[in-house]
């Protein structure tokens, strides 16, 4: 196949976007499993993924709005609503 | 009386959860504020709209989703970000015939000892910066903070495939990059 690997790279980064079609995931498969850089391109992509979500996980986790924010919003909110 | 419509009640039960999911979009603690008060305030003056069909939470959530990819689809347009689909740039991984030209390597770390490195975020967040700005964008909303298709594509303003083809580029230039700065040095098996 004509640049089957740029090809196959294309593939591994939508398949974490979305369902690939029947006919895509055979030549993807096939592909793969004949092809060693591009097994080693899909894991790196996949761990990338996994890294930066986790990643982003234990950053935001724990985020609690401050006591000065928390104070602020509800004196802006008195001013909007009359409540 | 108790009373469902009080946005004081709503900030002091949901306000951290509706910044918390802000903040990751956001990542600008003022914006995030901002949206939050936009978001509670039109739940106040729309809560007739309010079926009961979901919890409140959810419901605020639905309206600062929508406020979020209004912020961003404006910065897109106040910052004019674009790129051509044309010319595609990974074309430069790869040899004429399609094949590699440079090998990519296995990668053995996981992603929990990935986490605990601050050198390793360090390294990743140096090469997400590197990366076109429209680029950045769509690997951050949709790899980093994990927003569906649907929204990553009404923020940008742009199609699934534009989409598709934006992160084959984010992603493809990032593994280089992380080859290159982390995994290329001696960490690879």
């Amino acid at each position: 196949m004509k640049h089957a690997c740029q090809q196959a790279s294309r593939l591994a980064s939508d398949s974490l976007d979305r369902q690939l079609s029947l006919w895509e995931r055979l030549t993807f498969h096939i592909h793969l499993a004949m092809c060693r850089n591009c097994r080693n391109c899909d894991n790196n992509l996949k761990l990338i993924r996994s890294t930066s979500e986790l990643i982003e996980k234990t950053r935001y986790g724990a985020i609690k709005l401050s006591d000065n924010q928390r104070e602020r919003l509800h004196k802006s909110l008195e001013e909007n609503t009359g409540q | 009386m108790d009373r469902h419509d009080d946005p004081h009640a709503w900030l002091n039960k949901h306000g951290d959860y509706l910044y918390r999911y802000a903040m990751s979009r956001l990542h600008n603690e003022e914006q995030a504020s901002d949206l939050l008060q936009e978001t509670l305030l039109a739940g106040w003056k729309g809560y007739d709209k309010f079926t009961g069909q979901s919890t409140i939470r959810t419901w605020l959530v639905g309206i600062l989703k929508h406020k979020i990819i209004d912020f961003i689809r404006r910065e897109i347009r106040d910052r004019k970000l674009s790129e051509a689909v044309e010319n595609d740039p990974t074309s430069v991984y790869f040899n004429e015939n399609g094949s590699w030209s440079e090998a990519p390597n296995a990668w053995k770390d996981n992603p929990e000892e990935l986490c605990q490195s601050e050198q390793f975020h360090t390294v990743l967040e140096s090469c997400i910066d590197r990366l076109p700005e429209k680029q950045q964008l769509v690997f951050r909303m949709r790899d980093i903070t994990g927003d569906d298709t649907d929204s990553v594509c009404k923020s940008c303003d742009i199609t699934p495939t534009h989409l598709h083809v934006l992160l084959h580029r984010a992603r493809l230039a990032l593994r280089k990059c992380l080859e290159i700065n982390w995994f290329g040095q001696g960490k690879h098996s």
